[in-house]
Parts: C-alpha cells; sequence; structure tokens
C-alpha cells in the first residue's frame, strides 16, 4: 500500500509532503488498518479547518480524503505522524 | 554553556524572558537557580507596568483586567487540558506557561490601553491557552475560543511560546473573528492573516515601547531552531527574506502585487499573499515615524473595527476602507496621504 500525505497551512504556510510505501514493513497490518480508518473518516473535499491550523490530504493507493486541526480522529493523526515522520 | 554566558545571567537584566526560561529549566543547579530568580523579577517589574496603566483606570467594569487561564494538555492532543496558571497567579517552573501567560497579558495591554479595546470580543472575554499540545507539534492556531502551541520537533522550529508577536498573532484572529470576519480563503483570508501580523508585530512593539525605525518587523524571531537559515517566518518590512533553508525552501512571500501566488493550497495562499498589505502597512508606518501602534495601527484597527467590510473583501477593498478610516480621523493630512502612498507601493490601488 503506498500512502502519501500532504501537510498544508499552519501558522508558518509551510507545506510538507511524505509517501510511504508499506510493502516491506513488519507493521503493514497495523499500517493498512490505520490506513483504512483514516479514509474511512476522510472527508471528499478540502475542509476549513481553523486560522492557522495544519490542513492535510491523504492519498491511499490513489484515492484522497482530507482533514484539518484540530478534529482528527485517532487513526489520522496517528497515521498523519507515522508517515511524515517515516515517509520520504 | 560557558562561564561568559553565566556572567551574563548573573549581572545583566537586559537577558530577555525567553532565555530566562530556557536557562531556569538548565540541568545545571546554579545556572537555574539564578534565572529562576531573574525570572521573579522579571516577572514582578512586568506586571508593574501592566498594572500602572491600569490602575489610573476606574476599577468599574468586568474586561478591565485581563482574566487569563493556561493549561498542559501534557503532549496530549485533547484539549483544553489541565489548568496550569490562572490569573494572578504567581510564575510557574515551566517556561512555556509563564511565556504564554505573559504574551496573553501583553497583547491585552496593547488592545486595551492604545485602542480601549476590552479584550479579543470587546467586552472581556477570558483569554485561554493550551501549551505542549501533541508531541513535537509544529505549529500554533486559534481554534475559535483558545490559543494552542506546539512545542516545536527542536529540529526546525523551537517552542511556539517563544515569539510575544506569534502570540499575538493568533489572538488577533480572534479579534478578527468577531469583528470584520474576513474568510479565511483568497484575498480576504490573506488579509485575515495580515491583520494577525500587523498586530501581532504592534504587540511586540508596544510592550518593547520600540518605535517604527526600531522595529524587528518580524513573525517568529526566534521561532526557528538555530540550524535553520533564517531570522524568523515572516518580514513585514521585507516579504520574502525571512529565511533561505535547504530543508524549509525559501520565504515565499510576495512583497506587491507584481509578485501574487495563485495558487489552491493553504486556502489560496493566506501566509503567502499577506506579504503584500504586511508590506503596505510597513511602509506607511514607515512614512509616518513614531510609535507604529499610534497612528497606522489606529487606522488599521479602525477598518477592522468599522463595520464597513464585507467578509470577502479584496486587496483593493481593504485598501479604499483604510483610505477612508485615515480621512475620517485625520482629515486630508499627512496619515491619508501615506496609506494612499503605502498601498500604492505595493501596487494596489483602492
Amino acid at each position: 500500500m503506498r500512502i502519501r500525505v500532504t501537510r498544508t497551512g499552519g501558522l508558518a504556510g509551510i507545506a510538507r509532503r511524505a509517501e510511504l510505501d508499506t510493502s516491506a514493513r513488519t507493521d503493514a497490518p497495523h499500517v493498512h488498518a490505520l490506513a483504512r480508518e483514516a479514509m474511512a473518516s476522510g472527508l471528499r473535499t478540502p475542509t476549513f479547518g481553523v486560522p492557522d491550523g495544519f490542513h492535510y490530504e491523504i492519498t491511499v493507493d490513489g484515492r484522497t480524503v482530507h482533514c484539518a486541526d484540530p478534529r482528527l480522529s485517532d487513526a489520522q493523526r496517528e497515521l498523519i505522524s507515522l508517515v511524515l515522520r517515516e515517509g520520504a | 554553556m560557558d562561564s561568559s554566558a553565566r556572567g551574563h545571567v548573573c549581572f545583566c537584566t537586559i537577558v530577555p524572558p525567553h532565555i530566562l526560561d530556557r536557562l531556569a529549566e538548565a540541568g545545571d543547579a546554579p545556572v537555574r537557580e539564578v534565572a529562576r530568580r531573574a525570572l521573579s523579577l522579571d516577572a514582578r517589574h512586568r506586571e508593574n507596568r501592566l498594572l500602572a496603566p491600569r490602575t489610573a483606570l476606574p476599577p468599574t467594569a468586568d474586561g478591565d483586567h485581563p482574566e487569563r487561564t493556561v493549561c498542559d494538555t501534557r503532549h496530549s492532543e485533547t484539549l483544553p487540558g489541565r489548568v496550569v496558571r490562572r490569573e494572578g497567579g504567581s510564575a510557574v517552573h515551566d517556561g512555556s506557561v509563564n511565556r504564554a501567560y505573559d504574551a496573553l497579558g501583553a497583547t491585552y495591554a496593547l488592545y486595551r490601553e492604545a485602542y480601549g479595546r476590552r479584550s479579543i470580543d470587546g467586552a472581556g472575554l477570558p483569554l485561554d491557552a493550551t501549551v505542549h499540545y501533541g508531541h513535537d507539534y509544529d505549529n500554533a492556531f486559534w481554534n475559535g475560543e483558545r490559543m494552542v502551541f506546539g512545542d516545536g520537533d527542536g529540529q526546525i522550529f523551537n517552542d511556539f511560546t517563544v515569539s510575544v508577536d506569534v502570540i499575538g498573532h493568533e489572538l488577533t484572529h480572534g479579534v478578527t473573528q468577531y469583528t470584520a470576519g474576513l474568510d479565511y480563503q483568497g484575498q480576504s483570508g490573506a488579509l485575515n492573516e495580515s491583520v494577525s501580523d500587523v498586530f501581532g508585530s504592534l504587540v511586540k512593539q508596544y510592550a518593547l515601547r520600540q518605535t517604527a525605525d526600531q522595529a524587528d518587523w518580524l513573525i517568529g524571531a526566534g521561532l526557528l531552531a538555530p540550524r535553520v537559515h533564517g531570522v524568523a517566518l515572516r518580514s513585514l518590512r521585507e516579504p520574502g527574506t525571512a529565511y533561505d533553508d535547504e530543508v524549509l525552501g525559501k520565504d515565499p512571500q510576495p512583497a506587491s502585487m507584481d509578485g501574487y501566488v495563485q495558487t489552491t493550497e493553504d486556502n489560496g495562499g493566506v501566509h503567502i499573499n499577506s506579504g503584500i498589505p504586511n508590506r503596505a502597512f510597513y511602509l506607511v508606518a514607515a512614512e509616518l515615524g513614531g510609535f507604529a501602534w499610534e497612528r497606522a495601527g489606529q487606522i488599521w484597527y479602525d477598518t477592522l473595527t468599522g463595520g464597513t467590510l464585507h467578509p470577502d473583501a479584496d486587496f483593493a477593498a481593504f485598501a479604499a476602507a483604510t483610505a477612508a478610516a485615515a480621512r475620517a480621523r485625520y482629515g486630508e493630512g499627512r496619515e491619508t496621504a501615506a496609506v494612499a502612498k503605502g498601498w500604492a507601493q505595493v501596487g494596489v490601488t483602492g
């Protein structure tokens, strides 16, 4: 599974992008479960969020959803943090 | 830490509070003790400064003093978190809490003393903040009710409470929400951002009693970690020059309309195109000289609160409103001419 996260907005207005390929990961089942949860609670169109809040675009195998701080689900938060930390 | 830095802490009271806060958390016990003592003194001085003008006001309605509460989520993202400092409470052994508390007070002071505004909503709204939000969280935001600060990751960003102008910036989103209500997208969104940068910078200038030519006109000075090549997040005086770093990239802000950036990201580049109205404000303030919060700031404040701006106002509409506000308060004089000249220099005609 290929998971791409794009983070935009924020006080600094600096975008960050990262992609994670789960094929070689030992924790792939966990990451896949997180990704499915995160996608299920995402929105199809960008959401307003709050002033200076981060906006996120999560793309899993070609399908994209949107979400924004501070209203992330636990799965979205964990997935976003994992991909931005360990993705390339 | 070297011995000269220690000597500095011991004998010089000009050390910025955020450095003292750092030292107060230092592993070295003597350094920590000295810094803590300096901090408690500094807090007392600052409280005296804040209290002095207030005592001259009639002790009447609510909202003549700030009502601050700082909470700590202890690295979770569940708001608001546990209360760690309330209004009038003494400083705690957590620099983030004390910096947030002081900066809420500094923001309150600018609005109350320079513009007669009682807190964010003009009716004494309590000022609430949460610190230590999330893990290594690289942001600060206004969620419609409170200010929220991350600790930064230490690699790119430091603790988001280090810059008083950042705190002023966030709270000004609250003021805009209660007044002009500028839509947070496109040009009105960039204006919303710019208004926050303008008053955020004025909060710092007012606290330091700096004139327009003494001020740094930066947003987030001290926020970038030491290894990042840059001085701040944004510059109102020279948009596009705040940082140039291999990880962060280059500050993308345009300084005039010919550099206006069309994008769908970041609500249409609200943090990018804000450079244009930011520089217009700086130019007006520089032209008028003296304290920027007095005339330039007053004109922008009148514009924001005057009730004539539409929530989807574009740069031209905002420029026209500032010209009208200048004329209404100062007539056809230097101020009104400076406003027209400032906008013309960034390529906006009202």
